[in-house]
């Protein structure tokens, strides 16, 4: 430590030959002066304003949180417009019969979705079973009829096959 | 005396105020800042700012640690403008006044000290400039003593070797 204090000193006689210099009296002046100005607009009943103040400005900020949220809301359920009748009047399945149960916003979920998926399925089928029923029509008034045997009233076994009954 | 006048809501605490820091920040600050202009203008914003906050000053602990506080503060912002508008940054360089005599490596050792890290040319320059212990240094920059006395030495150290052919 010493060894340093004295490696150090002729360092520091070389630094205290150079000085910072002292604030004149014209900055005295001008800072001070704008100092008192900055007092005077600064009145003394600021302490109690500063609480006050974050308290309305905290409260203003609520009221327009809670608009906002709001009118958010309206908003999302004017744009919103009721899904088809068939939707609407469907079933509760049985998910909505069961208890409470864990993950049961998940669960809701997937009933929704089977709901939906329910319902595509149906038009589907009913499309299908349509093209079904025009495909019959039409064979029916062309007057084709399947064979329900074949001709020659052998049977569709095979030779082989054909006492296999005697093993029952 | 000061905490009393500012307890009372006195501007006569102005004065106080400058008697009593405005050297040091004005030291401090050119240190910071490298230039004397720039010092200057803070300075002012430093004496705005503490008169605006009087209120918590006069409650204050350790009136120097917030004072220095504010001075820090104000210090970076100003120097982030400053570094916008570099043009005004060249022509400064009147910080430090050193020996005019033409032996005296004066021109060097500003420099030098200039591109010594801030943080280790404050210590420097409060403890030389300012004749402050590390004690004071420590209570006004809110840092450990080891910290301050550390930051002496690593940057008289880079002096030495930033100075080292120059005969000591």
């Amino acid at each position: 430590m010493k060894d340093e204090h004295s490696e150090n000193w002729p360092l520091e006689n070389l630094l205290t030959r150079a000085h910072v210099p002292e604030p004149s009296p014209q900055l005295k002046q001008r800072i001070t002066a704008e100092a008192r100005k900055a007092w005077d607009q600064t009145s003394a009943d600021i302490p109690w304003q500063i609480p006050l103040r974050r308290l309305v400005a905290s409260a203003a900020a609520a009221v327009l949180i809670i608009w906002l949220a709001n009118f958010s809301s309206d908003y999302t359920l004017a744009q919103w417009r009721p899904g088809s009748a068939c939707v609407a009047t469907q079933q509760p399945t049985d998910f909505d019969m069961l208890p409470e149960m864990p993950y049961g916003p998940f669960a809701k979920h997937m009933v929704l979705v089977d709901r939906r998926s329910r319902v595509i399925d149906a038009s589907a089928l009913s499309d299908y079973v349509e093209s079904v029923r025009r495909l019959l029509d039409e064979t029916e008034q062309n007057g084709v009829s399947t064979p329900l045997a074949p001709p020659g009233g052998s049977s569709r076994l095979a030779p082989g096959r054909a006492d296999a009954r005697s093993y029952s | 005396m000061l905490q009393a006048a500012l307890m009372r809501d006195d501007p006569a605490a102005v004065e106080l105020l400058w008697d009593r820091y405005a050297n040091d920040l004005l030291a401090f600050l050119k240190c910071v800042l490298c230039s004397i202009h720039d010092a200057e203008d803070v300075l002012q914003m430093v004496f705005v700012r503490i008169v605006r906050k009087r209120h918590k000053l006069a409650k204050a602990r350790c009136l120097e640690a917030y004072v220095y506080k504010i001075a820090r503060n104000e210090a970076p912002g100003w120097i982030r403008r400053r570094k916008r508008d570099r043009a005004v940054r060249a022509a400064d360089e009147s910080w430090l006044v050193v020996p005019k005599s033409p032996d005296e490596p004066g021109e060097k050792l500003r420099a030098a000290l200039a591109r010594l890290p801030q943080e280790q040319r404050e210590v420097i320059v409060m403890k030389i400039y300012r004749q402050k212990t590390f004690l004071e240094i420590s209570g006004f920059l809110e840092l450990p003593q080891s910290t301050v006395a550390s930051r002496y030495r690593y940057g008289m150290e880079k002096l030495r070797i930033m100075l080292e052919n120059i005969t000591l």
